[in-house]
């Protein structure tokens, strides 16, 4: 196989999953295509990539606050009350002594789920803008090392369990943050669904090579 | 015009950009991190991160993960313990997700791991038809549950600590937190071309 230069590479894609090469070809709007051989998505054409995703960045950053400072569940045990908030919990952890669990969850449900999504906006607002051509790499970087730390998911089923082990013993109630977490995670799976890291590369590419070709041009 | 050999192309491991495989000096050309450059000492982070993990994985067994006291008497379940309790207590669904969580998943993630390093680099299963990527994507997509069974415990210790009633976390909390913590490292750190150099 022969290229005109390394930049002639961007055109081939290899899956994400089963690692076979494919020639990328253009798509409609809206559609995706598929490996031949393990038919995983490999990467979709939107048009309108940053207005989406800036949109679904924002409403999750909204109900990750609503998760964080509204109490999530509400016990009633032996006459008394008691309820948690996502902090609360973390900070239990460190009363109690175990700083390396607690700082282990701090992280995995609290800092990385919110600085996900706040890169997401920060990028997106950057290629909506059109600027940020070294900021927005750094950034992508950034995002791509931080993804598979966020487990939101995790702890929404976590507390799943906990409530069931507890069925029999106390009285629940679940408080308006669960409802927001869940939320909250359906809007993160459904935006790793359907944004995939390398597609938001292929806008920034898109958006600064024509950048450039504008400037030459004029 | 540069003459590509189709198979010596790379995967950013970070932004997925395909890339030529230059040895000692592979930046990525799209998001300039390093693809895959220790040549030398290829398995080794894999394998401490693995054996580190493996090692917590021990008392994350031994000792006990949740502490009940009630009215005065303390008492300790272990991993294996709770999952019996909840199964005896007819709560199988329970019982069966933390039965998978905190010792399906990391025992399997240990086997398929270990087989991953020793099968790239020794010639063991070569003509096997396992997709060793798929296998390596699987791995990296369960790896990350194990960590249910932490939360748990740490929500039930927020929830429940009434003036006679109080549940506390024990030593093994800690030891299985960093257990998974370290194999999501060696997954991590784990390099997938190797994979494919070995086929």
């Amino acid at each position: 196989m022969k290229i005109e230069n390394e930049d002639a590479l961007d055109t081939l894609v290899i899956c994400p999953q089963c690692h076979t090469l494919h020639k990328e070809i253009p798509i409609q709007d809206g559609a995706k295509a598929c490996c031949t051989e393990c038919n995983t998505v490999i990467y979709r054409y939107d048009s309108r990539l940053a207005e989406h995703g800036l949109s679904l960045s924002i409403a999750a950053l909204i109900f990750f606050f609503v998760a964080n400072f509204f109490p999530l569940v509400k016990i009633e045990l032996l006459g008394s009350t008691q309820f948690i908030t996502i902090p609360k919990t973390i900070m239990t952890l460190f009363e109690n002594r175990f700083y390396i669990v607690g700082l282990l969850c701090s992280f995995l449900i609290f800092i990385f789920p919110l600085m996900t999504f706040l890169l997401y906006l920060v990028v997106f607002t950057l290629l909506k803008l059109g600027r940020g051509e070294v900021v927005s790499r750094e950034l992508l970087v950034l995002l791509s090392h931080l993804k598979p730390w966020s487990m939101s998911d995790i702890f929404l089923i976590s507390i799943l369990v906990a409530l069931v082990k507890l069925i029999g013993h106390a009285q629940i109630h679940m408080g308006i943050a669960f409802w927001a977490l869940i939320v909250f995670v359906l809007l993160d799976i459904y935006m790793t669904r359907t944004i995939h890291i390398s597609e938001i590369w292929m806008l920034r590419k898109r958006l600064f090579t024509t950048q450039k070709v504008i400037e030459v041009t004029p | 015009m540069i003459e590509v050999d189709e198979k010596s192309l790379l995967r950013c491991p970070t932004c997925e950009a395909v890339n030529l495989d230059k040895g000692d000096i592979n930046i990525c050309r799209r998001c300039s991190s390093p693809v895959y450059k220790h040549r030398r000492n290829r398995t080794e982070k894999s394998w401490a991160y693995l054996i580190t993990a493996m090692i917590a994985y021990v008392p994350a067994n031994l000792y006990p993960m949740l502490i009940t006291s009630q009215f005065g008497n303390r008492e300790g379940t272990t991993i294996i313990g709770g999952v019996v309790l909840l199964w005896e207590h007819g709560s199988y669904p329970v019982a069966v997700i933390i039965f998978f969580a905190s010792i399906v998943i990391p025992i399997i993630k240990f086997l398929v791991l270990i087989y991953l390093l020793i099968s790239v680099k020794y010639p063991i299963g070569k003509e096997s038809t396992v997709n060793k990527h798929k296998l390596y994507y699987l791995t990296e997509a369960i790896g990350p549950w194990s960590m249910i069974d932490v939360f748990v415990v740490a929500i039930l210790m927020a929830l429940i600590h009434v003036a006679n009633v109080e549940i506390i976390a024990g030593t093994a909390a800690t030891a299985f937190a960093l257990s998974v913590f370290f194999t999501l490292m060696a997954a991590h750190a784990f390099d997938e071309s190797l994979i494919k150099e070995n086929r």
